[in-house]
Protein backbone atom coordinates (compact mmCIF):
# COMPACT_ATOMS: atom_id res chain seq x y z
CA UNK A 1 0.00 0.00 0.00
CA UNK A 2 2.83 2.34 1.10
CA UNK A 3 4.44 2.15 -2.29
CA UNK A 4 1.75 2.48 -4.27
CA UNK A 5 1.50 5.40 -2.65
CA UNK A 6 4.78 6.81 -2.95
CA UNK A 7 4.76 5.75 -6.90
CA UNK A 8 1.52 7.75 -7.04
CA UNK A 9 2.84 10.80 -5.19
CA UNK A 10 5.91 10.88 -6.99
CA UNK A 11 4.07 10.77 -10.81
CA UNK A 12 1.63 13.44 -9.52
CA UNK A 13 4.07 15.78 -7.70
CA UNK A 14 6.11 15.23 -10.95
CA UNK A 15 3.16 16.33 -13.07
CA UNK A 16 2.08 19.28 -10.85
CA UNK A 17 5.86 20.76 -11.37
CA UNK A 18 5.91 20.41 -15.59
CA UNK A 19 1.86 20.28 -16.15
CA UNK A 20 3.25 18.75 -19.18
CA UNK A 21 0.34 16.04 -19.73
CA UNK A 22 -2.51 18.26 -18.00
CA UNK A 23 -2.11 21.07 -20.42
CA UNK A 24 -1.31 19.35 -23.82
CA UNK A 25 -3.92 16.51 -23.10
CA UNK A 26 -6.48 19.18 -21.12
CA UNK A 27 -5.47 21.41 -24.66
CA UNK A 28 -6.60 18.27 -27.14
CA UNK A 29 -9.35 17.73 -24.71
CA UNK A 30 -11.21 21.48 -25.29
CA UNK A 31 -10.02 21.56 -29.15
CA UNK A 32 -12.04 18.18 -29.61
CA UNK A 33 -15.36 19.42 -27.52
CA UNK A 34 -14.98 22.56 -29.80
CA UNK A 35 -14.77 20.63 -33.22
CA UNK A 36 -17.19 18.01 -32.50
CA UNK A 37 -19.83 20.24 -31.54
CA UNK A 38 -18.94 22.46 -34.66
CA UNK A 39 -19.74 19.92 -36.53
CA UNK A 40 -23.22 18.55 -34.74
CA UNK A 41 -24.61 20.64 -31.68
CA UNK A 42 -27.04 18.63 -30.77
CA UNK A 43 -27.90 17.08 -27.48
CA UNK A 44 -27.87 14.15 -28.84
CA UNK A 45 -24.83 13.70 -30.34
CA UNK A 46 -23.52 14.78 -26.73
CA UNK A 47 -22.57 11.22 -25.20
CA UNK A 48 -20.63 9.84 -28.34
CA UNK A 49 -18.80 13.54 -27.88
CA UNK A 50 -17.86 13.13 -24.85
CA UNK A 51 -16.39 9.35 -25.03
CA UNK A 52 -14.84 10.11 -28.31
CA UNK A 53 -13.05 13.31 -26.32
CA UNK A 54 -11.90 10.87 -23.33
CA UNK A 55 -10.64 8.01 -25.63
CA UNK A 56 -8.41 10.59 -28.10
CA UNK A 57 -6.99 12.38 -24.58
CA UNK A 58 -6.62 9.06 -23.03
CA UNK A 59 -4.17 7.64 -25.68
CA UNK A 60 -2.43 10.94 -25.65
CA UNK A 61 -2.17 10.98 -21.92
CA UNK A 62 -1.10 7.69 -21.30
CA UNK A 63 1.54 7.34 -23.79
CA UNK A 64 3.32 9.99 -21.79
CA UNK A 65 2.77 8.35 -18.50
CA UNK A 66 5.46 5.51 -19.22
CA UNK A 67 7.68 7.88 -21.68
CA UNK A 68 8.77 9.80 -18.42
CA UNK A 69 9.53 6.61 -16.94
CA UNK A 70 11.44 4.86 -19.78
CA UNK A 71 15.16 5.51 -18.78
CA UNK A 72 14.19 5.21 -15.34
CA UNK A 73 12.68 1.32 -15.63
CA UNK A 74 15.85 -0.11 -14.20
CA UNK A 75 14.79 1.96 -11.01
CA UNK A 76 11.40 0.78 -11.00
CA UNK A 77 12.42 -2.70 -11.30
CA UNK A 78 14.76 -2.23 -8.71
CA UNK A 79 12.24 -0.61 -6.25
CA UNK A 80 11.28 -3.33 -3.78
CA UNK A 81 8.20 -3.85 -5.35
CA UNK A 82 6.26 -6.37 -7.89
CA UNK A 83 5.19 -5.58 -11.22
CA UNK A 84 1.22 -5.75 -9.80
CA UNK A 85 2.32 -2.45 -7.65
CA UNK A 86 3.91 -0.44 -10.03
CA UNK A 87 0.60 -1.63 -12.35
CA UNK A 88 -2.09 -0.34 -9.61
CA UNK A 89 0.32 3.13 -8.96
CA UNK A 90 0.60 4.12 -12.59
CA UNK A 91 -3.26 3.07 -13.62
CA UNK A 92 -4.22 5.35 -10.63
CA UNK A 93 -2.32 7.88 -12.20
CA UNK A 94 -3.27 7.84 -15.40
CA UNK A 95 -6.68 7.55 -13.88
CA UNK A 96 -6.57 10.79 -11.70
CA UNK A 97 -5.42 12.54 -15.32
CA UNK A 98 -8.34 11.24 -16.92
CA UNK A 99 -10.91 11.91 -14.38
CA UNK A 100 -9.39 15.47 -14.15
CA UNK A 101 -10.20 15.74 -17.97
CA UNK A 102 -13.61 14.76 -17.48
CA UNK A 103 -14.29 16.99 -15.10
CA UNK A 104 -12.78 19.94 -16.46
CA UNK A 105 -14.56 19.25 -19.95
CA UNK A 106 -18.23 18.39 -18.34
CA UNK A 107 -18.81 22.19 -18.32
CA UNK A 108 -17.86 23.02 -22.12
CA UNK A 109 -20.26 19.71 -23.13
CA UNK A 110 -23.07 21.37 -21.13
CA UNK A 111 -22.18 24.89 -22.75
CA UNK A 112 -22.02 23.36 -26.35
CA UNK A 113 -24.15 20.60 -26.67
CA UNK A 114 -26.74 19.78 -23.15
CA UNK A 115 -27.00 21.52 -20.19
CA UNK A 116 -28.10 18.05 -18.77
CA UNK A 117 -24.40 17.21 -19.16
CA UNK A 118 -23.96 19.59 -15.61
CA UNK A 119 -27.27 19.04 -14.24
CA UNK A 120 -27.15 15.52 -14.63
CA UNK A 121 -23.84 15.50 -13.21
CA UNK A 122 -24.17 13.09 -10.38
CA UNK A 123 -25.59 10.04 -11.90
CA UNK A 124 -23.06 10.80 -15.07
CA UNK A 125 -20.40 10.20 -12.32
CA UNK A 126 -21.10 6.50 -12.50
CA UNK A 127 -20.18 5.67 -15.91
CA UNK A 128 -17.43 8.52 -15.95
CA UNK A 129 -15.64 6.79 -13.22
CA UNK A 130 -16.49 2.99 -14.29
CA UNK A 131 -15.45 3.60 -17.95
CA UNK A 132 -12.16 6.12 -16.99
CA UNK A 133 -11.09 3.02 -14.69
CA UNK A 134 -11.62 0.97 -17.37
CA UNK A 135 -9.88 3.08 -20.15
CA UNK A 136 -6.80 3.74 -17.37
CA UNK A 137 -6.46 0.19 -16.91
CA UNK A 138 -6.68 -0.85 -20.21
CA UNK A 139 -3.81 1.66 -21.38
CA UNK A 140 -1.71 1.57 -18.46
CA UNK A 141 -1.11 -2.18 -19.46
CA UNK A 142 -0.46 -1.39 -22.88
CA UNK A 143 1.64 1.56 -22.46
CA UNK A 144 3.79 -0.56 -20.64
CA UNK A 145 4.03 -3.19 -23.14
CA UNK A 146 5.00 -0.89 -25.97
CA UNK A 147 7.54 1.71 -23.42
CA UNK A 148 10.51 0.49 -25.38
CA UNK A 149 8.68 -0.20 -28.91
CA UNK A 150 8.98 2.18 -31.75
CA UNK A 151 5.85 4.02 -32.78
CA UNK A 152 4.67 3.57 -29.61
CA UNK A 153 2.17 6.96 -30.01
CA UNK A 154 1.28 4.95 -33.51
CA UNK A 155 0.47 1.53 -31.83
CA UNK A 156 -1.16 2.81 -28.47
CA UNK A 157 -4.82 3.73 -29.76
CA UNK A 158 -4.29 0.70 -32.46
CA UNK A 159 -3.79 -1.92 -29.26
CA UNK A 160 -5.89 -0.03 -27.17
CA UNK A 161 -9.03 1.04 -28.44
CA UNK A 162 -10.38 -2.09 -30.48
CA UNK A 163 -9.83 -3.98 -26.53
CA UNK A 164 -11.54 -1.06 -24.81
CA UNK A 165 -14.45 -1.32 -26.83
CA UNK A 166 -16.68 -2.98 -24.89
CA UNK A 167 -15.89 0.09 -22.07
CA UNK A 168 -17.01 3.03 -24.83
CA UNK A 169 -20.20 0.97 -25.86
CA UNK A 170 -21.31 0.80 -22.39
CA UNK A 171 -20.21 4.02 -20.95
CA UNK A 172 -21.78 5.97 -24.03
CA UNK A 173 -25.26 3.96 -24.32
CA UNK A 174 -25.24 5.13 -20.48
CA UNK A 175 -24.46 8.32 -20.46
CA UNK A 176 -26.58 8.96 -23.24
CA UNK A 177 -29.61 7.09 -21.35
CA UNK A 178 -28.86 9.29 -18.38
CA UNK A 179 -28.56 13.13 -20.33
CA UNK A 180 -32.14 11.87 -21.42
CA UNK A 181 -33.24 12.07 -18.08
CA UNK A 182 -33.28 8.11 -17.49
CA UNK A 183 -32.56 7.16 -13.76
CA UNK A 184 -29.64 5.54 -12.96
CA UNK A 185 -31.42 2.47 -12.34
CA UNK A 186 -32.56 2.05 -16.10
CA UNK A 187 -28.88 1.78 -16.92
CA UNK A 188 -27.98 -1.16 -14.58
CA UNK A 189 -26.91 -3.00 -17.56
CA UNK A 190 -23.96 -1.08 -19.20
CA UNK A 191 -22.51 -0.42 -15.45
CA UNK A 192 -22.99 -4.16 -14.49
CA UNK A 193 -20.44 -4.47 -17.74
CA UNK A 194 -18.37 -1.78 -16.84
CA UNK A 195 -17.75 -3.13 -13.33
CA UNK A 196 -17.11 -6.63 -14.88
CA UNK A 197 -14.10 -4.83 -17.34
CA UNK A 198 -12.57 -3.32 -14.79
CA UNK A 199 -12.63 -6.39 -12.50
CA UNK A 200 -11.32 -8.62 -15.32
CA UNK A 201 -8.93 -6.18 -16.38
CA UNK A 202 -7.88 -5.02 -13.07
CA UNK A 203 -7.61 -8.54 -12.40
CA UNK A 204 -5.19 -9.73 -15.32
CA UNK A 205 -3.16 -7.23 -16.20
CA UNK A 206 -2.43 -7.23 -11.98
CA UNK A 207 -1.02 -11.15 -12.69
CA UNK A 208 0.54 -10.03 -16.22
CA UNK A 209 2.42 -6.41 -15.36
CA UNK A 210 5.63 -8.44 -13.78
CA UNK A 211 6.19 -10.25 -17.75
CA UNK A 212 5.28 -6.39 -18.97
CA UNK A 213 8.12 -4.74 -17.15
CA UNK A 214 10.99 -7.32 -17.03
CA UNK A 215 13.88 -6.39 -19.33
CA UNK B 1 2.23 -32.30 -42.81
CA UNK B 2 2.02 -32.81 -46.82
CA UNK B 3 -0.13 -35.99 -45.71
CA UNK B 4 -2.51 -33.32 -43.48
CA UNK B 5 -2.06 -30.63 -46.47
CA UNK B 6 -3.35 -33.46 -48.97
CA UNK B 7 -6.11 -34.61 -46.25
CA UNK B 8 -7.49 -31.02 -46.52
CA UNK B 9 -7.91 -30.54 -50.11
CA UNK B 10 -9.12 -33.60 -50.55
CA UNK B 11 -11.80 -32.90 -48.25
CA UNK B 12 -12.63 -29.61 -49.27
CA UNK B 13 -12.81 -30.51 -53.26
CA UNK B 14 -15.59 -33.18 -51.62
CA UNK B 15 -17.35 -30.60 -49.34
CA UNK B 16 -17.69 -27.70 -51.25
CA UNK B 17 -18.64 -29.98 -54.63
CA UNK B 18 -21.36 -31.71 -52.06
CA UNK B 19 -22.49 -28.08 -50.60
CA UNK B 20 -23.01 -26.56 -54.17
CA UNK B 21 -24.47 -29.42 -56.13
CA UNK B 22 -25.93 -32.09 -53.37
CA UNK B 23 -26.72 -30.46 -50.15
CA UNK B 24 -31.10 -28.93 -50.84
CA UNK B 25 -31.74 -25.15 -51.40
CA UNK B 26 -32.92 -23.49 -48.89
CA UNK B 27 -36.36 -21.92 -49.33
CA UNK B 28 -35.81 -18.18 -47.99
CA UNK B 29 -32.77 -17.67 -48.64
CA UNK B 30 -32.15 -19.26 -51.61
CA UNK B 31 -28.69 -19.90 -53.28
CA UNK B 32 -27.27 -17.15 -51.31
CA UNK B 33 -27.05 -19.87 -48.22
CA UNK B 34 -24.66 -21.95 -49.43
CA UNK B 35 -22.07 -19.78 -48.69
CA UNK B 36 -22.79 -20.85 -45.20
CA UNK B 37 -20.80 -24.09 -46.11
CA UNK B 38 -17.30 -21.76 -46.10
CA UNK B 39 -18.63 -19.49 -43.65
CA UNK B 40 -19.26 -21.62 -40.04
CA UNK B 41 -16.01 -23.68 -40.83
CA UNK B 42 -14.06 -20.68 -41.69
CA UNK B 43 -15.70 -19.01 -38.35
CA UNK B 44 -15.05 -22.07 -36.33
CA UNK B 45 -11.61 -22.33 -37.38
CA UNK B 46 -10.78 -18.96 -36.40
CA UNK B 47 -11.54 -18.88 -32.82
CA UNK B 48 -10.06 -22.42 -32.73
CA UNK B 49 -6.52 -20.36 -34.10
CA UNK B 50 -7.52 -17.57 -31.28
CA UNK B 51 -7.65 -20.50 -28.33
CA UNK B 52 -3.97 -21.80 -29.59
CA UNK B 53 -3.07 -18.29 -29.61
CA UNK B 54 -4.73 -18.12 -25.53
CA UNK B 55 -2.42 -21.26 -24.51
CA UNK B 56 0.76 -20.77 -26.25
CA UNK B 57 1.15 -17.16 -25.08
CA UNK B 58 0.41 -18.60 -21.31
CA UNK B 59 2.46 -21.38 -21.85
CA UNK B 60 5.02 -19.21 -23.37
CA UNK B 61 5.17 -16.58 -20.26
CA UNK B 62 5.08 -19.64 -17.98
CA UNK B 63 8.08 -21.73 -19.66
CA UNK B 64 10.03 -18.87 -21.73
CA UNK B 65 10.54 -21.61 -24.36
CA UNK B 66 10.55 -20.25 -27.91
CA UNK B 67 8.73 -23.18 -29.23
CA UNK B 68 5.38 -22.07 -27.56
CA UNK B 69 6.00 -18.41 -28.89
CA UNK B 70 6.33 -19.89 -32.63
CA UNK B 71 3.19 -21.35 -31.93
CA UNK B 72 1.30 -18.41 -30.65
CA UNK B 73 2.87 -16.42 -33.35
CA UNK B 74 1.80 -18.64 -36.65
CA UNK B 75 -1.57 -19.47 -34.98
CA UNK B 76 -2.42 -15.41 -34.78
CA UNK B 77 -1.68 -15.00 -38.48
CA UNK B 78 -4.03 -17.72 -39.12
CA UNK B 79 -6.62 -16.31 -36.97
CA UNK B 80 -6.23 -13.16 -38.92
CA UNK B 81 -6.72 -15.21 -41.80
CA UNK B 82 -9.67 -16.96 -40.97
CA UNK B 83 -11.33 -13.94 -39.73
CA UNK B 84 -10.97 -12.23 -42.84
CA UNK B 85 -12.29 -15.00 -44.16
CA UNK B 86 -15.17 -15.07 -42.29
CA UNK B 87 -16.03 -11.58 -42.17
CA UNK B 88 -15.80 -11.63 -46.54
CA UNK B 89 -18.00 -14.59 -46.24
CA UNK B 90 -20.67 -12.95 -43.70
CA UNK B 91 -20.55 -9.99 -45.83
CA UNK B 92 -21.20 -11.35 -49.44
CA UNK B 93 -23.79 -13.60 -48.35
CA UNK B 94 -25.53 -10.35 -45.64
CA UNK B 95 -26.25 -8.31 -49.04
CA UNK B 96 -28.66 -10.58 -50.86
CA UNK B 97 -30.09 -11.95 -47.77
CA UNK B 98 -29.93 -9.08 -45.38
CA UNK B 99 -30.07 -6.39 -47.97
CA UNK B 100 -26.73 -4.67 -46.43
CA UNK B 101 -23.20 -5.99 -46.24
CA UNK B 102 -22.83 -5.23 -42.33
CA UNK B 103 -24.67 -4.80 -39.48
CA UNK B 104 -23.63 -3.57 -36.16
CA UNK B 105 -24.84 -7.00 -34.83
CA UNK B 106 -23.09 -8.66 -31.79
CA UNK B 107 -21.07 -11.47 -33.47
CA UNK B 108 -20.35 -8.88 -36.53
CA UNK B 109 -18.90 -6.80 -34.30
CA UNK B 110 -17.18 -9.19 -31.78
CA UNK B 111 -15.65 -10.77 -34.87
CA UNK B 112 -14.23 -7.29 -36.17
CA UNK B 113 -13.11 -5.98 -33.37
CA UNK B 114 -10.77 -9.18 -32.55
CA UNK B 115 -9.90 -8.65 -36.38
CA UNK B 116 -8.51 -5.47 -35.35
CA UNK B 117 -6.77 -6.62 -31.83
CA UNK B 118 -4.62 -9.69 -33.46
CA UNK B 119 -3.52 -7.00 -36.51
CA UNK B 120 -2.32 -5.43 -33.42
CA UNK B 121 -0.98 -8.37 -32.02
CA UNK B 122 0.66 -8.99 -35.67
CA UNK B 123 2.35 -5.30 -36.11
CA UNK B 124 3.70 -5.22 -32.01
CA UNK B 125 5.61 -8.63 -33.49
CA UNK B 126 6.90 -6.83 -36.68
CA UNK B 127 7.83 -3.65 -34.88
CA UNK B 128 9.66 -5.40 -31.87
CA UNK B 129 11.12 -8.43 -32.66
CA UNK B 130 13.47 -10.69 -29.98
CA UNK B 131 12.23 -11.67 -26.59
CA UNK B 132 10.75 -8.25 -25.55
CA UNK B 133 8.35 -8.21 -28.56
CA UNK B 134 7.18 -11.98 -27.84
CA UNK B 135 6.42 -10.95 -24.23
CA UNK B 136 4.33 -8.17 -25.44
CA UNK B 137 2.99 -10.31 -27.91
CA UNK B 138 2.09 -13.41 -25.59
CA UNK B 139 0.32 -10.21 -23.35
CA UNK B 140 -1.88 -9.19 -25.93
CA UNK B 141 -2.56 -12.53 -26.91
CA UNK B 142 -4.24 -12.89 -23.38
CA UNK B 143 -5.62 -10.20 -23.32
CA UNK B 144 -7.66 -10.23 -26.69
CA UNK B 145 -8.85 -13.68 -25.70
CA UNK B 146 -10.26 -12.60 -22.50
CA UNK B 147 -12.33 -9.69 -24.16
CA UNK B 148 -14.01 -12.21 -26.31
CA UNK B 149 -16.90 -12.62 -23.89
CA UNK B 150 -16.96 -8.57 -22.69
CA UNK B 151 -16.72 -7.63 -26.66
CA UNK B 152 -19.71 -9.25 -27.11
CA UNK B 153 -21.64 -8.52 -24.17
CA UNK B 154 -20.95 -4.58 -24.79
CA UNK B 155 -22.54 -5.52 -28.74
CA UNK B 156 -25.54 -7.31 -27.23
CA UNK B 157 -26.35 -3.63 -25.76
CA UNK B 158 -26.73 -2.91 -29.45
CA UNK B 159 -29.38 -4.82 -31.66
CA UNK B 160 -28.54 -8.45 -32.74
CA UNK B 161 -29.78 -9.44 -36.63
CA UNK B 162 -27.34 -12.69 -36.95
CA UNK B 163 -29.42 -15.62 -37.53
CA UNK B 164 -29.19 -17.88 -33.75
CA UNK B 165 -26.72 -20.59 -33.57
CA UNK B 166 -28.16 -23.73 -35.77
CA UNK B 167 -25.83 -26.33 -35.54
CA UNK B 168 -23.87 -26.34 -31.86
CA UNK B 169 -27.19 -25.81 -29.64
CA UNK B 170 -27.72 -27.92 -26.23
CA UNK B 171 -31.18 -28.86 -28.04
CA UNK B 172 -28.84 -30.67 -31.10
CA UNK B 173 -29.01 -29.01 -34.60
CA UNK B 174 -31.88 -27.30 -35.89
CA UNK B 175 -30.30 -28.12 -39.43
CA UNK B 176 -31.67 -30.49 -41.72
CA UNK B 177 -29.90 -33.39 -42.22
CA UNK B 178 -28.58 -33.11 -45.32
CA UNK B 179 -26.89 -30.28 -44.78
CA UNK B 180 -24.59 -31.58 -42.25
CA UNK B 181 -22.72 -33.78 -44.30
CA UNK B 182 -20.92 -31.41 -46.28
CA UNK B 183 -20.69 -29.02 -43.36
CA UNK B 184 -19.03 -31.10 -41.26
CA UNK B 185 -16.66 -31.96 -44.22
CA UNK B 186 -15.76 -28.82 -44.89
CA UNK B 187 -15.01 -27.95 -40.79
CA UNK B 188 -13.05 -30.90 -40.70
CA UNK B 189 -11.13 -29.61 -44.42
CA UNK B 190 -10.71 -25.97 -42.60
CA UNK B 191 -9.53 -27.45 -39.60
CA UNK B 192 -7.00 -29.94 -41.42
CA UNK B 193 -5.79 -26.61 -43.59
CA UNK B 194 -5.83 -24.74 -40.20
CA UNK B 195 -3.29 -27.28 -38.91
CA UNK B 196 -1.47 -27.81 -41.68
CA UNK B 197 -0.59 -24.07 -42.47
CA UNK B 198 0.24 -24.09 -38.50
CA UNK B 199 2.69 -26.84 -38.71
CA UNK B 200 4.42 -24.82 -41.99
CA UNK B 201 4.42 -21.80 -39.98
CA UNK B 202 5.99 -23.29 -36.91
CA UNK B 203 8.74 -25.11 -39.23
CA UNK B 204 9.52 -22.04 -41.00
CA UNK B 205 10.22 -20.20 -37.65
CA UNK B 206 11.84 -22.53 -36.08
CA UNK B 207 14.29 -23.30 -39.10
CA UNK B 208 14.88 -19.24 -39.42
CA UNK B 209 15.85 -19.36 -35.40
CA UNK B 210 18.19 -21.89 -36.13
CA UNK B 211 19.99 -20.32 -39.04
CA UNK B 212 20.39 -16.94 -37.04
CA UNK B 213 21.82 -19.12 -34.47
CA UNK B 214 24.13 -20.71 -36.40
CA UNK B 215 25.00 -17.19 -38.03
CA UNK B 216 25.38 -15.41 -34.72
CA UNK B 217 27.50 -18.50 -33.98
CA UNK B 218 29.95 -18.49 -36.64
Amino acid sequence: MRTIRLLVAKDLRLEWRTREITTTVGLLALLLVIVLAAVRPEPAAAASAMWVTYAFAATLGFTRAFALERDHLTGLRLAAADGGVVFLGKALVNWVLLAAVQAASLPAFGALFTEAALARAGALAAPLVLGGVGLAVVGTLFGGLIVQARLREALLPLLMLPVALPVLIAATSATAALLDGAPLRAVGGQLQLLVAFDILFVTASWLLFEFVLEE
Amino acid sequence: MRLLLVAATLLMLVGITWALLAAPTEVFQGLPQRIMYLHVPAVITAYSALLVVFAASALYLWTRQARWDRLAHGAAELAVLFITATLATGAIWGRPVWGTWWSWDARLTTTLILWFIYVGYLIVRAWAPGSRGARAAAVIGIVGVLDIPLIHWSAIVLRTLHPQPTVFRPEGPALPASMLPPLGINLAAFLLLFAALLLLRVRQERTLARLVERLEGA
